[in-house]
Parts: structure tokens; sequence; C-alpha cells
């Protein structure tokens, strides 16, 4: 940890002069057998592991318009090659969006398309060889699916479609990653990324009862698989373990508290997030959304509102009807799931809370967009409210609201640097130069107008920011869950609800 | 990677955490913590302690705020926090302590 | 067909040819972009909630490139000029197929014969990027360079027939609307336009193998042409119904 070399905090985010292989030390571990099976990949990969993969990506490219497209119509104008975090971290050239679409372009060309294989010198066509994988491995390990290249460029070309399923194609011939398939294994099996069971899920919860009663003298309940309430908050499972994860879950017990509306967790849809979109495999997606449907079904809830999780909101708001839709055994007015975000703004805007800003004027608060949540899904009835509501809820909660500067926030936000299934520690050194951009915006603000505290409302981007921007010299408690705030400033006991 | 102690081989994975948690044993605590460069206090091993109860009792690491309670009630309030578990783990109370406690590696979003 | 000389009798050839293989190939990878299906609603957020919406969003990129606005106002002013100096370029030429020719065409033909230097030099621009900018330099291969090149010779030969060795223009007029009425007749003796049109073909059946294709994949962008309407009308997966 101590050996990673980070950039002066400046304020400034610079682009770098290209770097050649700066990060090819930058490797994801690779899954054990075991845990590749279990997901129903091979367990290595085997003699004939070319033709599996080619064969994959023909039918990816039969199935997907994305990829198809994608591959196809780059013209290499250049607008995405300054927009990565990791090539702004590392200045690695193959962590600029189109080179990094050029290592799949190249074996596209080579093995799907005439002109490539009639002259394949004219625009780089290059056979499926061990080399070529070994480069995939290591830069669609380097893409945190954001999706920020793809706001800039004129085709709408989105990297992260192609390195999704370049990691399905990957899985396919036993070269799994070690991290999502790990904590997809554990949702199979046990029902949440941490592979936390019943009984430990039933005692963390009831530890949280007696430590909220014990600040505040109320008692606020945490339920676990309660039939028939009317709310089933699906949080991600960070929300039980660490910090500021679970600062956040108070919250939201608060929340549903003083509003009086009946909620309940689920101890078989323990979990929000969804690995099975890191790597590109609908099935698995399927399979890990659809417990939260069931777990709906059997509790007989209402309707389903979900925490603090960003790319699970975009799995959730964009992908749930189709994977496991349609949601007709809920209430007709709540068949789209509600971010706890619009949830609680509402709440407040209907003053069915009792809020005391003062609680929070020690602080003054930035926003962290997460970049699933700004540019792969919505909130509200207009587009942008993404935007809006997580930061009228701040504003509802605190008085000292800053943003960042508008290069790095809202739809051009720039991520954590940990998402995608890159949140493990063998990429700390990535992780850390991924940060920059961020860290950077942070500083600015931190300087000019005292900020000492960044919201956010993503669980991959609490742990990673807690991580590395000590790293930075920033301390880790400037990170917040939005809902954090919101605890502080609820007056518990004040209103009567809806 | 591996742990040599007293002509037994305690094996690890590329993260440093034990393969077979069984084989744990506070000799192995102690080498697991020179790794890291940790040297193992009362309190360090009173963390390492409630870890493996609550791991022996639930199966897996538990929430980061009951250790920090835990904490606080056996050193006194001012201890009980995450900062100061930062203090004695900087690699993470939860990563770092588990990994040293003989504990699977918390996985997700943490 | 009697009374074309053997240099006709190829070019006719080679015309027709090059455009069967344009209009086929280019017809066959739209036709492969519509028929694939999207499994899931993937717009670039934030993103319009309802179809006129989208036409909105997509007449901003076509007519204004806006997203390449965003991204690199050096790449866009060249790559803007170069593209509107094309379409006018392409206009102007419809007077040497159409008969009778309309109006509006006579009135681009002044702004044409300034697109075509405006052409060769934004083509020059876009090249010296490529080259001058290290990263641009590292993703261009010899594919970028070539269709700029085409691109700038074919311009600059159209501009020499205008300017330094005068093309018999109605021998032209009468080549091109012999090709299109199917009732060809001798191929202007004009090296240079020969030259011209030699390289317009070229582009013609380069055009659909390449990523000069950008030109209709544009219009079946799913993270531009998607509706976010994702929980107002459930978006069906055609292979996981």
């Amino acid at each position: 940890m101590a050996d990673i070399k980070t950039e002066q905090l400046t304020g400034k985010i610079k682009v770098p002069k290209i770097n050649e292989s700066a990060a090819t030390e930058d490797r994801a571990n690779r899954a054990r057998e075991e845990q590749n099976v279990l997901l129903g990949f091979p367990p290595s990969k085997p003699d004939n592991w070319q033709e599996i993969a080619l064969n994959k990506m023909g039918e990816l490219l039969t199935k997907y318009k994305s990829l198809k497209l994608f591959l196809d119509v780059c013209v290499k104008c250049g607008a995405c090659t300054d927009k990565c975090h990791y090539f702004l971290g590392t200045g690695d050239p193959n962590n600029m969006p189109v080179a990094r679409q050029e290592l799949m372009r190249k074996v596209y060309r080579k093995h799907f398309t005439t002109a490539g294989k009639l002259f394949p010198g004219l625009s780089r066509a290059e056979e499926l060889t061990e080399d070529v994988m070994d480069e995939w491995w290591n830069y669609y390990h380097q893409c945190s699916q954001c999706r920020r290249c793809s706001v800039f460029c004129p085709f709408g070309i989105d990297t992260a479609e192609i390195s999704m399923a370049a990691r399905e194609i990957m899985n396919s011939v036993g070269m799994g990653q070690k991290y999502s398939n790990e904590v997809l294994g554990k949702v199979v099996t046990v029902g949440n990324n941490l592979g936390i069971e019943k009984p430990a899920l039933q005692n963390s919860l009831e530890f949280l009862e007696d430590d909220v009663k014990e600040e505040t003298g109320t008692d606020v309940k945490f339920p676990l698989d309660q039939k028939n309430a009317e709310v089933l908050l699906i949080a991600p499972s960070a929300d039980f373990f660490s910090s500021p994860h679970i600062e956040g879950l108070i919250g939201y017990g608060k929340v549903f508290h003083e509003a009086g509306v009946s909620w309940t967790m689920s101890s078989y849809a323990s979990e929000f997030a969804n690995f099975g979109m890191f790597i590109g495999n609908y099935d698995l997606m399927k399979k890990v959304a659809i417990r939260i449907r069931d777990a709906a079904e059997e509790l007989n809830v209402k309707r389903i509102v979900v925490g603090e999780c960003g790319h699970a909101w975009r799995v959730a708001y964009s992908f749930w009807n189709t994977l496991i839709g349609p949601f007709d055994f809920l209430d007709p007015e709540h068949r789209s799931p509600a971010h706890i975000c619009e949830f609680t703004l509402d709440l407040i805007q209907r003053d069915a809370l009792k809020i005391d800003k003062s609680y929070n004027d020690d602080l003054v608060v930035t926003f962290h967009d997460s970049c699933n949540v700004a540019r792969g899904s919505r909130m509200g009835n207009s587009p942008g409210g993404q935007f809006e509501i997580p930061r009228e809820l701040i504003k509802s909660v605190c008085r000292n609201f800053v943003d960042m500067d508008e290069e790095t926030i809202r739809e051009v936000t720039y991520c954590c640097g940990a998402g995608g299934g890159l949140l493990t520690d063998e990429l700390m050194d990535l992780r850390v130069k991924g940060a920059m951009p961020r860290a950077q915006a942070l500083h600015e603000v931190m300087e000019r107008n005292g900020v000492n505290t960044m919201a956010m409302i993503c669980a991959i981007c609490k742990a990673q920011f807690t991580k590395v921007l000590p790293e930075y010299g920033v301390d880790m408690s400037v990170v917040a869950s939005v809902h954090q705030l919101v605890s502080n400033a609820i007056v518990l006991g004040g209103k009567k609800g809806v | 990677m591996a742990i040599e102690l007293n002509g037994v081989t305690y094996e690890t994975d590329e993260d440093g955490y034990l393969i077979q948690l069984d084989l744990w044993n506070e000799e192995v605590a102690v080498a697991l913590a020179n790794n890291e460069n940790i040297k193992l206090t009362d309190a360090h091993w009173e963390v390492i302690n409630f870890l493996r109860d609550y791991y022996d009792e639930y199966n897996v690491a538990p929430m980061i705020r009951i250790l920090t309670k835990a904490i606080g009630k056996k050193f006194g309030q001012e201890k009980g926090n995450t900062k100061y578990l930062y203090e004695l783990y900087p690699g993470g109370p939860s990563k770092q302590a588990c990994k040293i406690a003989g504990l699977p590696k918390p996985t997700g979003c943490v | 067909m009697k009374g074309l000389s053997t240099l006709s009798l190829v070019f006719i050839f080679l015309c027709y040819t090059s455009a069967a293989i344009f209009l086929a190939g280019f017809v066959r990878k739209v036709y492969e972009y519509a028929v694939t299906p999207s499994p899931l609603k993937i717009p670039t957020m934030p993103a319009p909630t309802t179809k006129g919406g989208v036409v909105l969003r997509m007449t901003g990129e076509v007519l204004f490139f806006t997203s390449l606005f965003k991204g690199n106002k050096w790449t866009w002013i060249g790559g803007y000029i170069f593209h509107i100096v094309f379409l006018l370029i392409v206009l102007r030429h419809l007077r040497y197929v159409l008969v009778p020719t309309p109006e509006v065409i006579y009135f681009i033909g002044p702004f044409g014969i300034h697109a075509g230097i405006i052409l060769v030099v934004s083509a020059g621009y876009l090249f010296a990027r490529r080259i001058f900018v290290d990263r641009t330099r590292y993703i261009s291969s010899g594919a970028d360079y070539f269709a700029l090149i085409l691109m700038a010779l074919i311009a600059a030969t159209g501009l020499a027939m205008q300017f330094l060795f005068m093309a018999d223009v109605s021998a032209v007029k009468d080549f091109m609307v012999g090709l299109v009425t199917f009732s060809p007749v001798n191929i202007p003796d004009d090296h240079l336009f020969i030259v011209h049109l030699t390289l317009v073909m070229v582009l013609l059946v380069y055009l659909p193998f390449s990523k000069l294709m950008h030109a209709g994949g544009i219009f079946f962008s799913p993270t531009r042409v998607m509706v976010d309407d994702c929980n107002e009308k459930r978006h069906i997966n055609p292979w996981d119904r």
C-alpha cells in the first residue's frame, strides 16, 4: 500500500502523457476452479479454449446489438481518449476507452469481418492468441463499466458493453475473476455478497435496534422476514457490515419508523447488488435478481424500496422489468421499484418527517454522483432526476451543500475507481490511481468551501473512498451515506407520519 | 503462498488469507501479523478473539459496529470506534483483522 | 452498347459493380444492425422518456454531433466541417445525374466548389491531429489514415478538374446520366476524371466493410436511440421471453 504513487492534490485533473504498459502489473486474481464451477462455468481453460471463446463471441454478436454495432462503427476520433479515470490515473494507453475496445475489435476483425480476413494489416486484425487473451484479462478488468466514455462518443459506444462481453467470453473458457465469481457464488448459495446467513443477519439487526435505542431512546425496528409488511426493503449487504454503510441503513430504519410505514427486509433476498451485470452474464443477473421478486411475493408486500447501491439501482431501474417483471402482484401504484432517496424525499416534501437541519450544521457537504446511477438509471419523473433528487434530499436535511466542479459531476461524473467488480485488494494500485479525478475535485471544494463530507449512494463508492482517500491524505471520515445525513437530522417522535 | 512454522506449512491464498481455517493457532496469527507489519498487543488479541468467537457462532465476521461496541465495552468508550480499530489494524478492521484471526476474507462491497 | 470503347466498357462494368457492392454491403450491414436484438434497456442516461425525445436527441447527434461537441471541441470543429462540406459536395454532384436538375442543386453549386477546398483542408487538419496528439496517434491505424487520404484525393482530383484542367462537364454529365438511366455512353477522354471516378469507386466498395459504416450505424446505436421508459413499458428480450 505504501508504495503506491499518488498524484499531488491540486484540484486540477491533468491529462497524462501516454505511458505504455504503466498498468500491466495491475492484474485481477483468477477465480478458483470450484468458484467457476458453482456458477456453471468450466473450472479452467480447456485445450480448445480458442474455439469455445470464438463461438461464444459469435453468439454474443448475434444476441447483443450493442456489441455488434460498437465493434463496427468506431471511427477512432479520439473523443473518449481522455475520459476514463483509469487512463487519467495511470497513463496506460490501453486504458483509453477506444484502445480498450480495440483489444476485442482486432479479434472481431480477424475472425468476423471480410475486410479483416482479406487485409489484416490495414486495420490491425489479430488472432485470438494466448497473448491477446492475456491483454483482455488485464484491461477488461481495468474497466469499471462506468459509461463515462459513452457520454462523449459520437456513436454512443459504451465500453462497458464490450468489457461485459469480454468477461462473459473469458468465463466461458474458465477464466473467471475471483472477486466477482466468489461474490456471485455467495449470493446464489447464501443470498448475499458477504455470505451472511439468517442467524447472523438477525443478530446484526437486533444489535442495531439496541444500538439505536441506546443512542436515541426510541424503538426503531429493523424487521426481517415480516409477512404482509407494506414495503420490502432491499439493501446492499454491505449495509449490514461496513461503515459508513450501516449509518445509511440506520437512516432507512428511522425514516420508516417516523413515517409509520410497515417494512421488512428479507433473509432470502438479503442482497441488492448484482454482480451478474459486471461479468456480462444475463442468466446469472436474472438468477440473482429473481430472488428479490420471489421474496416480495413470498412476503406479500405491496411495494419494493431499495437502498443505496449504484449498479444495483441500474439493474433495478433499467433491467428488472425485463428480467423478472412484470410486477403485477404489487400495488398498481408502486409496480416499479422506488429508490430510498425518492421515498424519503417524498416523505419530507409531504411534511411527514420532522427534520432539524441544525444537527448537520457541523458538516459542509458535497455529493458524489455514482456512475451507474448517473448514466444507467433515473429517479423521479423526469430525466436527470437521478442528479436532483439526492441533492434535494441532502439539502432538505443539511444547510451547507456545495457541488464539486461541474466537469466532474452529474452526467459526466467520475467513477470512484472501483466499480464494475474491481473493488478488490489486488487491484489497489489501480483503484488508488483511478480515484485521482474524484480526489482532485473533492480537494478543490475542501480547500475552497471547507467541505468536510462527501455523501454518496453506492456501497462500492463508500468502501472504495474510505480505503483510497487516505492515500491522498484525505481522512476517511469525509465519506458519508446520504441516509446517514438523514439519520442525523431526523427528529424521532416528531411527526405522525404519512 | 504459504507460512512455514515449526516444520508445518500453512497455505495462504493470493491475498494472504489462510486456506485451511481450522489450522489456525496463535503462532500462525503472530506470523500472519508479522507479514502485515503488526505487533500483536492485548488490544489486537481482544479483536482477534472476538472475531473468532463471533465466527464460531455465526459463520461470518461481525458487522463493524458490533466489533467496535465490543471493544469499547472492554477497553473504554473512547476506544469503541472505527478510528481506534484502524489504529490497531491500519489495513482495515474487517479485512486485515479477519486475515490475522484466521477468518475468511469478507467479500462484497466492503 | 454499340460503339462503346473497351475502356468505357471496363469502366461501365466497374461502376455498376462497385455500386452494387456498396448497396448490397450497406443494406446487409444495416439489416444486421436492425435485426440483432437488444436484450436490455441501455440508453446513456439521462435519456429522453418519449420517442419524440429520442428523435430530438438523434437529430442533435446527426446534425450537430452533440456528443462529440461535449467530448472534444477541436475534433468537433474539424470533423463537423469535414462532414458538412462532404454533404454539400455530394448534393452538388446530383447535378451530374439528375435530369432535369432541381433548382436547389444549382443553388448549392458555388458552395460546392468552396466545399471541395475546405474538404481537403479539413481532412488535412484531421490527419495532422491524428499524428500530433499522442493519444490519437496511438489509436490510429492504416485504415484511419487511408480513409482521410482517400477523401482528400477524391476532393483534390475533383478540384483539379474544376480549376486546373477544365473537364468537359457536359461529357461527364452525359456519361453519368447514361449510367443511371442504364443506357451507358462512352466515358469522357479525361484522365483526371477517370482517376476521380476510380477513387470514388474505391470509396464505395470500401465503405460497407469499414468504420465508414458509422454513417448507417449511428441510427441504431442502442445507447442513443433507446427510450428511457424502462418501467412504464416492459421491454421484452426476444431471446428470453
